[in-house]
């Protein structure tokens, strides 16, 4: 069995929930029997994003919250790559918004995971889009203003493929949570809660370890009202888990279905005579 | 023959492009050669349609200044358009004020809607209007009837003939009145010659994307660039291209750029202001060092600014755009013809070298139909140059000509790390500042492999001046040039197409050019101060315009000979 984890030097703080999401990820894809080279791993800026150098894969680092347009890019061009996209809340969320959006609408087979610790780490500790209102930084030292911004509701409401929830605390059903994801076909967002113990003094560990509980067995990820209810639950009671799942088309079957073909890396293209070809159009 | 300069004015969804499109083949079919242009003429003031053809048996490749001809399809075009009539020109259509002395005698008043009415449909009114407008030309009919029959063959016999009723209803209400100019000596431009070709600036760059083996096109909707997502949509299926609109040009350029990295030709396009918004990405290439080929067609800003006009206004900012510096190509094709190979070497170059390419191209090429005898490929797309690696592979060797064998993700045993951090030979991110200075010299070098690939100015020689431009004024220039060297004003001709970077061969003799005119559609004379820098002389004369508008032959000659004098 191959190892997803290589031996760079890791640069988060000690204690860091980002260690337990690495490893459930690494072991996840291990689970799953695929190997490095079949895997990428596209991720934006930020503490969560440099987690893909932690990984033995293809990896694209790029732009601040543009991960997921290039994970797009690279999924559509070569179906069979496993593509996920990663990163944290203040790249997915706020600098990426527009591009989460419009994933769930085209639906590319890509999975996001998204590092949420509610806080923005690299540039020390300034409120993030899912920071609660009142959020107190030295950026923002009255307190934020905006509410916060309740990404799984979106993506069920946007009738997302795969909406999900982990905790970085409970690392073996966020490994099973990963593996459901990367294996479902279709766009996959998985929230993590992730909590920031050198920023983030509110939602601490202990505060989600007292508020955080599974999905019970007899839920039914696949009605898209009752999901939306789950994924607005916030608060004193946090549920993780398959909050709502939906198949539909994806993006690269509908092109197959549209074009006729799945092959864009070596077309077979006789310029001459598609030239020749065209040629008479402008007679 | 004197060239002769048709305008169509009317409002949107009149009809004006159609009649434009359908006598431009007509013309074209006769032997004569076209230049069409879309929603512009030297002297029109506000919004408005109208489509200018200007035609000759002489090849011609550049817009008229006025107006022998003049369509109006409504009330507005004779007040927009009658200025720029010539003194014996002629108009006709919708008239509604009556001739003042300075306005030309013939004047024929035709409501091509009410005529069409008597064929059971408005939308003949075009046919009628092309059907008048030959007559008066003196074109032949039998060539335009065999032009209908062609494009209406799907639609079938009734149409077919309803359309030619149509045309002939048009000639015959010309034939009532008496037509005080005769425009041909003759009904067929040239008879020595085969076939002619009309292109379109936008055709050309979408035909030439598609040459090059462009697989993945992603765009945001942006005028002038539209028509050549428009063009390249419309064979998605026939050469099996992705072509995915994006919620924004941030999202075009970084799907392009996934696309590239995994292997796929990809390319995107927009117009300034889109590039504004693709500039973080165009740095995100340049530093993951992935193949990119971006289309900017150019027209007036800052900011929105004047959305369907022309200009040259983005070669400072393209040269320049992002933060640091890396390596870029910035070409700008001349004419169709010349957009075709422009993509095909733009894709062959972003490839060989792994650096960005950047096309501009501008609202004056991307909307404007050009006449050829021959169209050609003349470049040979590259087949993409990567590399199997395996388990040892590093995506950013410090190699010797700076150009790094990449290999492709999910193609072997080799990852591939590519990083918008400064990173070392795999590809992860790094703090160390020696590797950072390797890595940015390897980067930086290509350049002068690349100058080496830089095609040289078009160049004709003049004793007394040289007119120096580049891009889409090839034409203007070349008949500006021509007719003042007739008129015995010895000047050369020095145009870019290649624009960045230039080659030292190139540089050493830009210098040797007697007194050159830089003519520009900028404010400032950007390719002027581009080779005054590289050149460290300078390039005073200059002729400038930003009024949105391309440059016109006679007011350009008379230009050039005020900034001479």
């Amino acid at each position: 069995m191959s190892s997803f984890r290589n031996q760079l030097e890791i640069a988060w703080c000690p204690g860091c929930g980002n260690f337990n999401l690495l490893t459930a990820l690494s072991e996840a894809l291990v689970e799953l029997g695929l190997k490095p080279s079949q895997v990428v791993l596209v991720s934006g800026i930020g503490q969560a994003a440099k987690a893909p150098h932690y990984i033995q894969a293809n990896v694209f680092n790029g732009l601040h919250g543009r991960s997921i347009p290039v994970a797009f890019g690279i999924q559509s061009v070569n179906p069979e790559l496993t593509v996920i996209a990663e990163s944290g809340d203040g790249c997915m969320y706020g600098e990426g918004g527009n591009h989460l959006i419009h994933a769930i609408r085209r639906n590319p087979n890509i999975t996001v995971i998204v590092h949420d610790n509610q806080v923005y780490g690299l540039t020390k500790g300034q409120a993030s889009p899912t920071s609660e209102a009142g959020f107190v930084s030295k950026t923002q030292p009255l307190g934020t203003v905006s509410e916060s911004f309740h990404p799984l509701a979106l993506a069920v409401s946007q009738n997302a493929s795969f909406v999900a929830r982990g905790f970085a605390g409970d690392k073996e059903e966020l490994k099973s949570i990963f593996k459901q994801a990367i294996q479902w076909k279709g766009f996959s967002l998985v929230d993590v809660l992730q909590p920031c113990v050198t920023f983030n003094r509110i939602n601490t560990f202990g505060w989600y370890k007292s508020r955080v509980y599974s999905l019970p067995e007899d839920y039914d990820p696949e009605d898209q009202v009752g999901a939306f209810k789950i994924s607005l639950e916030w608060g004193d009671k946090i549920p993780t888990g398959i909050i709502y799942r939906h198949t539909k088309p994806i993006f690269s079957d509908l092109v197959f279905e549209k074009l006729g073909r799945k092959e864009f890396l070596n077309p077979t293209r006789n310029y001459q005579s598609i030239f020749e070809d065209e040629k008479h159009g402008f007679e | 023959m004197p060239d002769i300069t048709i305008t169509i004015g009317g409002e949107a969804g009149q009809g004006v492009q159609t009649i434009g499109e359908v006598l431009s083949r007509i013309l074209i079919r006769n032997g004569f050669y076209v230049f069409s242009i879309q929603d512009y003429h030297s002297r029109i003031r506000g919004g408005h349609n109208s489509v200018q053809v200007r035609f000759s048996d002489q090849p011609i490749q550049a817009i008229g200044t006025d107006t022998d001809l003049l369509v109006c399809l409504n009330h507005e075009t004779q007040e927009i358009h009658q200025t720029a009539l010539k003194k014996d020109g002629i108009m006709i259509g919708t008239i509604s004020s009556p001739p003042s002395p300075s306005l030309p005698s013939s004047m024929v008043s035709i409501h091509f809607n009410e005529m069409a009415k008597e064929l059971g449909n408005r939308i003949f009114a075009n046919i009628i209007a092309v059907g008048a407008l030959i007559e008066i030309l003196g074109i032949d009919e039998k060539i335009a009837e065999l032009y209908l029959e062609e494009i209406f063959q799907k639609k079938g016999k009734d149409i077919i003939r309803l359309n030619k009723e149509a045309l002939a209803l048009g000639q015959k209400e010309i034939r009532k009145h008496q037509i005080s100019r005769k425009f041909l000596d003759k009904r067929n431009g040239s008879q020595n010659h085969g076939k002619l070709f009309i292109v379109g600036g936008n055709e050309a760059l979408g035909l030439g994307a598609i040459l090059a083996g462009c697989t993945f096109y992603s765009a945001y909707p942006m005028t002038p660039s539209t028509g050549v997502m428009n063009f390249i949509s419309s064979r998605s299926k026939k050469y099996g291209i992705i072509v995915e609109q994006a919620e924004d040009e941030i999202a075009a350029i970084n799907m392009a750029i996934g696309a590239s990295y995994t292997g796929a030709k990809a390319m995107t396009a927009t117009s300034g202001g889109g590039f504004c918004l693709m500039v973080e990405g165009l740095g995100l290439a340049a530093m993951t060092e992935t193949p990119i080929v971006i289309l900017d067609g150019m027209r007036p800003g800052p900011s929105t600014g004047l959305p369907t006009r022309t200009s040259q206004g983005d070669l400072e900012f393209v040269l320049s755009a992002s933060h640091d510096e890396f390596p870029r190509f910035v070409f700008a094709p001349r004419d169709p013809q010349d957009a075709i190979d422009t993509m095909i070497r733009a894709f062959n170059l972003s490839d060989h070298f792994q650096v960005p390419v950047i096309i501009l191209s501008d609202q004056y090429l991307a909307d404007s139909n050009w006449t050829f005898s021959q169209i050609k490929v003349n470049e040979k797309p590259q087949n993409t140059q990567t590399v199997i690696g395996d388990q040892n592979y590093q995506r950013y060797v410090l190699a010797e000509s700076g150009i790094s064998p990449r290999a492709l993700p999910g193609m072997s045993e080799a990852l591939v790390v590519a990083d918008s951090d400064e990173h070392d030979e795999i590809g992860h991110l790094t703090e160390d500042l020696e590797l950072r200075v390797q890595m940015h010299q390897k980067r930086m070098k290509k350049i002068e492999k690349m100058r080496e690939k830089t095609r040289p100015p078009v160049y004709k020689a003049g004793k007394t001046a040289t007119i120096v431009g580049w891009g889409s004024t090839y034409g203007v220039l070349y008949e500006a040039r021509e007719k003042l060297v007739n008129l015995g004003v010895d000047v050369g001709l020095l145009h870019f197409n290649d624009i960045y970077p230039l080659s030292k061969d190139i540089l050493t003799f830009i210098k040797s050019v007697p007194q050159p005119v830089v003519i520009e559609g900028n404010y400032q004379g950007q390719l002027a101060r581009l080779l005054e820098r590289e050149t460290k002389i300078p390039f005073s004369l200059r002729i400038n315009r930003y009024d949105g508008r391309p440059f016109f032959v006679n007011e350009l000659m008379n230009q050039i000979q005020e900034v001479l004098s």
